[in-house]
């Protein structure tokens, strides 16, 4: 009850103070203003750009926690693990292929399957996917077995056949039409979700007549069902496996030189982690061979960025501690002013601690209320950045004003009023009473 | 019946640049409940000085202080500051009003020194009967500014009783006020005894003192009985 009635005591005579010396406290809050906004600024900033970065992150590694599985380099991997995971939601398994879509008979425009402005030939492995008109395909050396086919409207892309919605791990953002739907039967028309690097090669060469896919027993005619930003610099399609398995046999979907298969799990797949690995054990995989890796995003960005953030944040204390100076030269001015007011507020039984709470109160509220405008300023200025800049950057559209900007601003208002207000408070409460009243 | 204060042998030595000089030498006082005690003295003869040291303001150097049968020589700053809180009253010659407070503002400020906690209306209930018992309840939304010397030292009257003292102590409180206006300031002092208030008023002004029921006279660091016109 009694530290109950100093805090609110302290309280109402600092409020009572702040009102009396409204131009003080504006001039106070103006030193501080600055220095809390590059807190509050540098917060949200380091905070926004994690985000961005995170979600470019997890949509190319997956998101924190997700279990990696790399499976032994046994033939019989890639079957035995997509049996395994077949129906289940908490795990997907990814094949990975080289395929050319396109014109029938030519050579892609981009051959190696690298990005369309990178020019053809610029991700060549040295080998070629030579079809020939009874539509028989195969990967044949540069320059040597395959006869030089004219270069026309193909597209070469990476394309990754899914057991399930990879999204769940991978969230990539649909860029226009719709993502792969798992629920009903396979279709014999593959559909396929292009991702953004792909679709720009596909914007420039309009003919997604065929798919041509190493190991595949014809050329299906795929469906573009959408686009998706999956954060990857290459040309990349993704297809439903069991589609894919349609026109392929297991052991053709998965190409040991483009990644072969790899599979993602949820943390709480532990059962399915034991069952693959008996499965693979009991077809004589090399189970050494078999491991599970969790991603860690987070981690391995927090310390890419804590020391940008440590270094821009102490640039800010730089500021603050100017915005501290001019809080501790206006208390103290204000002390010298208020001495009578001391010594009588002593003089009516005011315990000098709670004289000095009340300096600190003040001080305190003024940091405090700076805070809330500097908050209120940044909070006003990421909407206007995001208002006039969302279109160019899209990570700034829809962008929410972190928390954690938020609490530093906060924090550092309140840190700024209690170093601000220290010297004043321990001034205040030593002023003598006796000598002020016989002033 | 046990006196309020009682000082014995108190002595005080104010520390100089040049020479310490005793201002308290052996001075010896008792105030009952009710009583009203006048002291007189030159200027810088140490009569404020003896009202620091009963209002623990300050420190006597030697002697002994009974407040009730309670020996407070030596209290400490925390438990001095209870005492104040508690036990006296403050009237000083400038009124050390806030300027910024409106009168009941300025009188219910004694109620807000972290001493115990009092709700606001509360607060203002006894402002306002502090106000009224000194008839200036009226003025108590006006600001210091606008209030004459006499009611501004009324106000300051109603801000020592606002915690129902048992000990009022007054240094030089008409000091600034004209001889009228002194005179009501004055008796409105003394009107506290009737309920049982012990009074010590530090004045220049025999006439006033001579209102007291005792008259002191200090000097040389001595206190004793004073002469007075009758």
């Amino acid at each position: 009850m009694r530290l109950s009635g100093r805090l609110r005591s302290s309280l109402i005579i600092g409020g009572q103070g702040i009102r009396a010396r409204k131009l003080r406290t504006f001039l106070s809050m103006v030193s501080l203003f600055l220095g809390v906004l590059a807190v509050v600024a540098v917060q949200a900033g380091s905070v926004i750009a994690e985000r961005a970065l995170l979600a470019d992150i997890e949509m190319t590694t997956g998101k924190d926690g997700t279990l990696q599985v790399y499976l032994p380099s046994a033939p019989e991997s890639a079957t035995v693990a997509m049996d395994t995971v077949r129906g289940h939601g908490d795990a997907v398994a990814i094949t990975s292929t080289q395929a050319v879509i396109g014109e029938p008979g030519v050579r892609p425009v981009n051959e190696g399957g690298g990005p369309l402005e990178d020019g053809a030939g610029a991700y060549s492995t040295g080998m070629t996917r030579y079809c020939d008109d009874a539509g028989d395909c195969r990967t044949v050396e540069d320059d040597q077995d395959a006869p030089q086919l004219p270069q026309g409207k193909a597209i070469e892309l990476n394309l990754q056949g899914l057991s399930a919605d990879i999204r769940q791990f991978r969230p990539f953002r649909t860029q226009s039409g719709e993502w792969l739907d798992f629920g009903g039967a396979p279709s014999l028309s593959p559909r396929i979700v292009l991702n953004t690097k792909a679709a720009e090669a596909f914007r420039k060469v309009r003919v997604p007549a065929e798919m041509r896919v190493a190991g595949a027993l014809a050329n299906p005619t795929p469906r573009i069902v959408g686009v998706v930003d999956d954060g990857g610099y290459m040309p990349t399609a993704y297809v439903r496996s069991d589609e894919l398995l349609n026109w392929m046999p297991v052991g053709a979907i998965a190409d040991p030189n483009f990644g072969g298969v790899q599979l993602l799990m949820s943390p709480a797949a532990t059962d399915l982690e034991q069952i693959l690995r008996s499965r693979l054990d009991a077809a004589g995989a090399n189970i050494d061979e078999f491991q599970v890796v969790p991603v860690d995003s987070r981690e391995h960005l927090a310390s890419e960025l804590s020391l940008l953030r440590w270094i821009f944040l102490g640039m800010a204390a730089l500021v603050l501690l100017i915005g501290v100076a001019g809080i501790l030269n206006v208390g103290l001015a204000t002390v010298g002013e208020r001495v009578e007011e001391f010594a009588l507020r002593r003089a009516v039984g005011t315990p000098r601690l709670l004289l000095a709470g009340i300096v600190l109160a003040e001080t305190l509220l003024t940091g405090l209320l700076t805070a809330m405008l500097a908050i209120g300023v940044g909070i006003v200025g990421l909407k206007g950045t995001s208002w006039l800049f969302a279109a160019r950057e899209p990570f700034l559209a829809d962008v929410q004003f972190p928390w954690q900007a938020g609490v530093a601003g906060v924090v550092a208002g309140l840190v700024a009023g209690v170093l601000g207000g220290l010297i004043p408070a321990v001034r205040a409460a030593r002023i003598p009473i006796a000598t002020v009243m016989r002033a | 019946m046990t006196p309020l204060v009682r000082l014995t042998g108190i002595t005080k030595t104010l520390t100089g640049q040049e020479q310490d000089r005793t201002i308290l030498d052996g001075v010896d006082l008792t105030l009952a409940a009710g009583e009203s005690v006048a002291v007189l003295g030159r200027s810088g003869s140490g009569k404020s000085t003896l009202l620091s040291l009963i209002g623990l303001f300050d420190r006597a150097d030697g002697g002994q202080y009974l407040l009730g049968d309670k020996d407070i020589t030596r209290v400490p700053e925390r438990k001095a500051a209870a005492l104040r809180s508690a036990e006296f009253g403050f009237v000083f010659q400038r009124f050390f009003l806030l300027k910024h407070l409106t009168a009941v503002q300025n009188v219910s400020m004694a109620l807000v020194n972290g001493q115990g906690w009092l709700p606001r209306r509360k607060r203002r209930a006894k402002a306002m009967a502090a106000l009224d018992r000194l008839g200036i309840a009226h003025l108590a939304k006006h600001k210091p500014p606008r209030l004459s010397g006499g009611e501004q030292q009324r106000v300051a009257i109603a801000r020592a009783l606002v915690r129902e003292p048992r000990i009022l102590l007054a240094d030089e409180p008409t000091g600034a006020l004209d001889t009228e206006t002194g005179n009501l300031v004055v008796d409105a002092l003394r009107d506290t005894t009737e309920r049982g208030c012990g009074l010590v008023l530090v004045t220049h002004d025999r006439d006033h003192a001579a209102k007291m029921s005792r008259v002191l006279h200090l000097a040389d660091g001595v206190l004793g009985p004073a002469e007075v016109p009758a």
